[in-house]
């Protein structure tokens, strides 16, 4: 028998300790009280003028640290997010991971011309079948912006039932204002059957940015107050660039991003205490060369791990980002970036992790791109689960029946294990060169795009519920009137 | 030798040694317009040409233009032709309605008074009635327009309806730019020029001056 055994059961990584993370925490509220963030709401005004915080200047709120670290206090660090048939599929917390895709690209490269278009209704449809389809994709965001929509400030309907209608896993959501954001949750009520069920099983988290540095728009508070009355899961992630709209040094970009998150914590929980807040950010550098906002920098993965580590040392569920390029087309850059980053925010154990199939630093939302990532996430997932160190595992036993110079193929101990131990990959190519070169010599982009040809002729989302279709196609009519009205007028 | 210090300056983001060899050269009997053509311009090209071909890095590119406006502020008011020698044209610049990004039009600010311009920033999410008074009120050359959403795009043409309507159209060139913006949108809304980068709309400015100029004279 053994004593003081300490057994990791998966790979162990972290970027701060608990010292630097209290750092980085001070550091935000140093901010918050200090500096302050400019509010441009008046609830959002009026619930600060009425709490401890400093309203200046109009629409600057300065927060004492003793409100944030209530705010943190209630806030939930477990959150739940379902799929269509009501399952609890995403569980957020600290070190449980989910990989999604992003939201909201303008561009796609048309399937069949090749050239780079705006993105369409159907296109976001596609993209949620793929999500819908591929085993390493948990959650879903439209990827693009659907622009074949009459009046610009409804497409955020029209995109929802793009999405929901391709897919019944979990969403995160973008929405133009707090009507629009209204209008997504009344939709997805006739879903879940109504507030009390979507609050127990919430269905989507909403997307939120703050504007770096430390400004909070009009609609932004609009969206954020309205999923704190309605206690719907909200992410208030920023996306400074170092540099450009956040200091050069990591530990600076983490503080205000901390900071700006913290800020609409705070807000958020003088409307209502406990409600649902998951922090973030796409934090990343600008390229002092080009004035790339950069996706796949190394940059972006240390310091959204770091901001991760932080989000645990504080228990809030944490918005990362990763399989994402600034490549321009679906290449070996792409590939490579997408790498580095899927396993950075995989081993730090953020909660959600977002982003998986963006081009083009953010703005072609690719297919082909996602179902490569697919693969990237299975194999790191692969290397997540660790090893597993016992008397069998060792296989001691088994070495001593093969002997020196036997083989193991025909064990049982082999026949017992391999299908667990081992990785089996859908897309690499693992053939020797005669079959390689009798197989067209293909490489990984024509698996990518065979398999990816297979998942959209042939996937077929579990369908809307009855009735919901016509319903939901109900409130988008409506809002489409309203915006043409206001046109009118 | 002075003269070729100050470009050098330049060309490193050395403000006090610019300065200094700026005095320097006017001390040692330049006039003040070698020291702008052989001093400052001269350095302002290496740096133009450095960065467009992505040698250098935009703090640096900055510092450089740091540079030039302090010795600018010495050689000024020496200028024969003061007014003409630091007018190199005026640009009315901002994010259209409903657009809250501002980094990319900062930059283009940023490079284009680098590059001598007079720029006038109005902010994000301008509305084209803001952009009218703008020009009503500083009469530019060029009116710089940034977008980077879908939904924001459409806007641009409203700026340019306003200025027809205002019979300001054939007084400015326009140029559009940011993340949704690309050749095609220009030429199908009628906007003189596409900003690529903050780079190409050093060029494309200084060409739109030179047109808007020319058609006038
Ligand atoms: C006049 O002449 C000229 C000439 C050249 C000109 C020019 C004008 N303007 C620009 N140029 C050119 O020169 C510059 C320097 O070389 C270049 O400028 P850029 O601005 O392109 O480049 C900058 C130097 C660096 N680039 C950037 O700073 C933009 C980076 C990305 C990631 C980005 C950021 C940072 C932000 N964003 Co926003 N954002 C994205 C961007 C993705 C991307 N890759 O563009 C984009 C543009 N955003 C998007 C979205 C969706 C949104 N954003 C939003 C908000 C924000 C932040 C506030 C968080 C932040 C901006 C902070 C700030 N202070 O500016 C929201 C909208 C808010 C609003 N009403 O404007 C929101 C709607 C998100 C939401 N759901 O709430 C997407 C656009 C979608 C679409 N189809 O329209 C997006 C592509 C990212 C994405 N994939 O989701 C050239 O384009």
């Amino acid at each position: 028998m053994q004593v003081n055994q300490a057994h990791y059961s998966t790979p162990q990584f972290s970027v701060l300790s608990d010292d630097q993370c209290e750092m980085i925490f001070r550091g935000a509220l140093e901010v918050m009280e200090r500096v302050g963030g400019r509010f441009f709401n008046e609830e959002a005004l009026e619930l600060f003028r009425n709490s401890d915080a400093l309203v200046t200047d109009d629409t600057l709120v300065k927060i004492p640290a003793s409100m944030t670290l209530r705010a943190l206090k209630d806030s939930p660090s477990k959150i739940t997010l379902c799929s269509r048939d009501g399952k609890r599929d995403v569980h957020l917390g600290r070190n449980e991971v989910y990989f999604g895709t992003g939201s909201d690209c303008p561009f796609i490269y048309d399937r069949e011309t090749g050239e780079r278009r705006r993105y369409t209704c159907n296109d976001v449809y596609d993209a949620a079948r793929v999500a819908d389809y591929l085993p390493n994709i948990d959650f879903f965001m439209s990827l693009g912006l659907a622009s074949d929509v009459q009046h610009d400030e409804t497409y955020d309907r029209h995109q929802y039932f793009s999405m929901v209608s391709g897919t019944s896993k979990p969403l995160v959501v973008t929405a133009v204002d707090g009507e629009g954001l209204r209008d997504l949750y009344e939709m997805e009520q006739l879903i879940v059957g109504g507030e009390d069920e979507f609050r127990l099983n919430p269905r989507f988290a909403v997307y939120i940015e703050p504007s770096s540095p430390l400004a909070h728009g009009e609609e932004v508070l609009e969206k954020l107050l309205y999923c704190a009355e309605k206690q719907i899961p909200a992410i208030y992630t920023p996306c400074p660039s170092a540099g450009a709209t956040a200091p050069a040094t990591l530990p600076g970009l983490l503080v205000q991003s901390l900071a700006e998150s913290l800020q609409g914590l705070v807000l958020a929980h003088l409307k209502k205490p406990g409600m649902p807040f998951i922090m973030g950010g796409v934090i990343t550098i600008m390229d002092m060369k080009t004035s790339n906002y950069c996706y796949g920098a190394p940059e972006l993965s240390l310091s959204c791990a770091a901001l991760t580590d932080v989000s645990k040392y504080l228990n809030i569920p944490m918005f990362s980002t990763a399989g994402c390029t600034d490549s321009r087309a679906v290449d070996e850059q792409a590939a490579l970036e997408a790498q580095i980053s899927i396993e950075t925010a995989f081993l730090s154990g953020a909660s959600l992790v977002h982003d998986v199939g963006y081009l083009d630093s953010g703005l072609n939302g690719s297919l082909e791109m996602l179902v490569l990532c697919d693969e990237i996430i299975g194999m790191v997932k692969h290397l997540g689960k660790g090893i597993t160190v016992n008397e069998d595992s060792l296989a001691a036993d088994v070495t001593d029946q093969v002997k020196p110079g036997g083989n193991f193929l025909t064990h049982s101990h082999t026949h017992k294990h391999y299908k667990q131990e081992f990785y089996f990959p859908k897309l690499l190519d693992r053939h020797n060169v005669e079959t390689w070169r009798a197989q067209g010599r293909s490489t990984i982009l024509d698996h990518v795009n065979k398999s990816l040809n297979n998942i959209l002729e042939t996937h077929q989302p579990e369908p809307l519920p009855e009735g919901v279709e016509e319903k939901m196609k109900q409130i988008i009519k409506k809002a489409d009137e309203k915006a043409a009205e206001g046109k009118k007028g | 030798m002075t003269l070729q210090k100050i470009a050098d300056a330049m060309v490193e983001g050395d403000v006090e040694t610019g300065k200094e060899m700026a005095q320097k050269a006017l001390d040692e009997g330049h006039s003040p317009n070698q020291v702008l053509d052989d001093g400052v311009l001269a350095g302002m090209e290496v740096v133009g040409e450095r960065f467009k071909n992505y040698e250098m890095y935009i703090p640096e590119v900055l510092s450089s233009a740091k540079v030039m406006h302090e010795v600018m502020e010495i050689l000024r008011p020496k200028l024969v032709s003061g007014e003409q020698a630091s007018n190199k044209g005026t640009v009315v610049l901002g994010t259209v309605e409903g657009d809250m990004h501002d980094i990319g039009k900062n930059l283009v600010g940023l490079m284009l008074e680098g590059a001598g311009f007079k720029v006038i920033d109005i902010g994000i999410d301008q509305p084209a009635k803001n952009f009218i008074e703008a020009v009503k009120k500083e009469n530019p050359e060029v009116v710089g327009m940034s977008a980077l959403l879908t939904t924001t795009a459409p806007k641009i043409k409203e700026v340019l309806d306003a200025l027809e309507a205002e019979g300001l159209r054939d007084k400015v060139k326009t140029m559009a730019g940011g993340a949704v913006i690309d050749q095609a949108f220009v030429d199908e809304n009628g906007v003189d020029a596409y900003g690529p980068s903050a780079t190409a709309a050093m060029e494309i400015t200084q060409q739109l001056v030179d047109e808007v100029r020319k058609n006038a004279s």
